[in-house]
């Protein structure tokens, strides 16, 4: 049987909105193994967001244990969280966000630069290596605003794989493109999966959710049976 | 991780040139302002000394005051007694001076005259002109010569040739006296005055003028050698103890350029202060412009975090952006300190004197400017929880 590479038990994820309290996560418990293609899925204001900003350590839960690759998060610091997104965690996200002043190579090296003891000669080398995974070996010294959305995007998932993660989160990955490049980036998650890379997708979207090969449907703060 | 910190400060103070050349403003003429002054007054020590070392670093004057303990030991003996109780001394040379009127046919000038010995010119290096100073039998012989100082020699004679002349000395009654020598021109120091000056031999000034119960003052050589700091601080303690220190001033070239050179100290040191107050306004500058960089980076800041920049890394990065704006600052100021102490010592002729000091003080000290300022901004970047930057518009 293949190991959990997430796991969370009765997580729950609260915020105080003035006087109320928003239970934006209310005990929701799941396992993702290694190497599956997970949608995330649900209408908007139904925790997916919160849902994958736990599983990205990027926030801690109200109550409830999270573990990833069999690493428990709780009670870590705020270090201590940097470095599992920066080992465990690849980002995408739907607005790209890369980093305007500096380019494409330049943007996919900077994971490898917070993870430390990397020198620069490997750093550019992987940093190269990942970008001709995604097909952008001739773009690597465009800056952002040079590059078309897809393109963008396809930086952002170099980036996002450039450290070896065990996760590869994506957030709307294709929201923001045309039909055509969202289907092209829909494959490349696919290829990126069938090497055995887990893939944990956030999306509104039933076709791309459907795509995946396993969905969890989330509906106000908990998972649907 | 520093090195790509650096670069990305670089990067985005050229991005940004106008706003980074304003934040830097106050640093740089913080930082040249110290420089300047710094520069200036050493460069003007320098000058000073250099002028005072000229006039002879081996004299030393004694003006004695007027008092009880003074009229009896400020004679003529007193040459000798400090000869033998001060070591190291070429030789005391007693001076008697007053001022008095000098004619000849239509001109007439006042001047100072003293009653000199006749190896006066020797011991101060003063050179004659034309003719000779006059002769020990002039002095022993009170004979009625007279050596001109250089601007009075003109005033009297604008014709020149007055060697051989008579010029006429009015102090009581009119007096008239052979000129034997016009001197050279030579600055004035220490109370000696030499080229509005006339000087007659000690005995004739003696007889001829009321003849003062004490020496107006002695000049003093020191040896070859010594040390004149060392040697006019023995006299000191001498005449403290023979008269107390009352009774007396010394004018000490050596001590005089010690003076100097502890006065423009202070001055540099005081002005520095005041301009190192701009730095302090300048730091705040830059606290102000990182906290704006840090709310315009928002987004940057929660995707690095996303990335794993873990808090210390992000507060580096701002303390490194900050430090780079104000060393550049420093950078600039320092440059811009020297050209201006270039300028203004080129303009009143002083030898230019860079303290290498200064500049690594600068550049040390807008660097703790950076450091220190740019920490607040910095914490405040490091703390951002990393949802709220990332969804930051």
């Amino acid at each position: 049987m293949a190991k959990s590479v997430i796991s969370l038990y009765d997580v729950r994820r609260y915020y105080m909105m003035g006087d109320f309290i928003v239970k934006a996560l209310d005990g929701v418990s799941l396992a993702i193994e290694e190497g599956e293609f997970t949608a995330i899925m649900g209408p908007s204001g139904s925790g997916k967001s919160t849902l994958m900003n736990l599983i990205g350590c990027l926030d801690t839960p109200t109550d409830g244990i999270i573990q990833i690759d069999g690493e428990g998060t709780m009670g870590m610091s705020e270090a201590e969280l940097a470095f599992v997104r920066n080992q465990k965690v690849g980002f995408i996200f739907q607005q790209f966000n890369l980093l305007g002043k500096i380019n494409a190579l330049e943007n996919v090296m900077t994971p490898l630069l917070y993870a430390g003891g990397v020198g620069i000669r490997e750093r550019r080398e992987r940093a190269k290596f990942a970008l001709e995974r995604v097909g952008l070996a001739d773009r690597m010294h465009h800056r952002p605003n040079e590059l078309s959305g897809g393109q963008k995007q396809r930086v952002a998932i170099a980036r996002a794989l450039v450290n070896n993660p065990s996760i590869l989160l994506a957030d709307e990955p294709t929201g923001a493109l045309d039909t055509t490049t969202g289907r092209q980036i829909l494959e490349l998650f696919e290829e990126i999966n069938s090497e055995g890379r887990t893939v944990v997708l956030v999306t509104h979207d039933r076709e791309i959710g459907m795509r995946c090969r396993r969905q969890i449907r989330l509906r106000d703060g908990k998972l649907e049976a | 991780m520093l090195w790509e910190n650096i670069r990305l400060a670089l990067k985005d103070m050229m991005a940004s040139k106008l706003r980074t050349l304003l934040s830097l403003l106050g640093i740089v003429i913080g930082v040249a302002s110290v420089i300047a002054i710094l520069t200036l007054g050493e460069s003007a020590t320098k000058s000073i000394t250099q002028s005072i070392v000229e006039g002879g670093l081996e004299m030393v004057t004694i003006f004695p005051n007027r008092s009880e303990k003074a009229s009896t030991e400020f004679t003529e003996d007193f040459g000798e007694k400090l000869m033998a109780n001060v070591k190291e001394l070429k030789t005391v040379l007693p001076v008697n001076s007053s001022s008095a009127t000098l004619r000849n046919g239509q001109n007439t000038t006042s001047a100072s005259i003293s009653g000199v010995l006749s190896t006066y010119a020797d011991i101060l290096d003063y050179k004659v002109a034309s003719g000779a100073f006059f002769s020990l039998t002039d002095n022993l012989t009170s004979r009625q010569v007279v050596a001109l100082g250089s601007t009075i020699a003109e005033n009297l004679f604008p014709d020149g040739n007055a060697v051989g002349q008579y010029v006429s000395i009015q102090r009581n009654q009119a007096k008239s006296y052979l000129v034997v020598a016009v001197m050279e021109s030579k600055d004035a120091s220490f109370n000696l005055s030499f080229n509005n000056g006339i000087f007659i031999p000690y005995n004739t000034y003696a007889q001829r003028f009321i003849k003062p119960a004490n020496v107006g003052s002695y000049v003093v050589r020191i040896a070859d050698g010594a040390d004149p700091l060392v040697v006019s601080d023995q006299i000191s303690a001498y005449l403290d103890s023979l008269v107390g220190s009352d009774a007396y001033n010394l004018f000490s070239p050596a001590s005089l350029a010690e003076m100097a050179e502890q006065i423009t100290g202070t001055f540099s040191t005081f002005l520095s202060a005041i301009a190192a107050i701009s730095l302090l306004v300048g730091g705040i500058g830059i606290m102000n412009i990182m906290l704006v960089s840090v709310a315009e980076r928002t987004k940057e800041i929660g995707v690095r975090k996303a990335m794993g920049a873990s808090p210390n890394t992000i507060r580096g990065q701002f303390i490194t952006e900050a430090v780079v704006l104000t060393f550049t600052g420093g950078f600039i100021g320092i440059a811009l300190g020297t050209l201006l102490s270039w300028l203004v010592t080129d303009l009143v002729d002083w030898h230019l004197h860079i303290s290498y000091g200064s500049f690594l003080f600068a550049a040390g000290f807008s660097t703790l400017v950076g450091v220190f300022f740019g920490w607040y901004p910095a914490m405040k970047a490091s703390k951002l929880d990393p949802i709220e930057a990332l969804n930051y518009e």
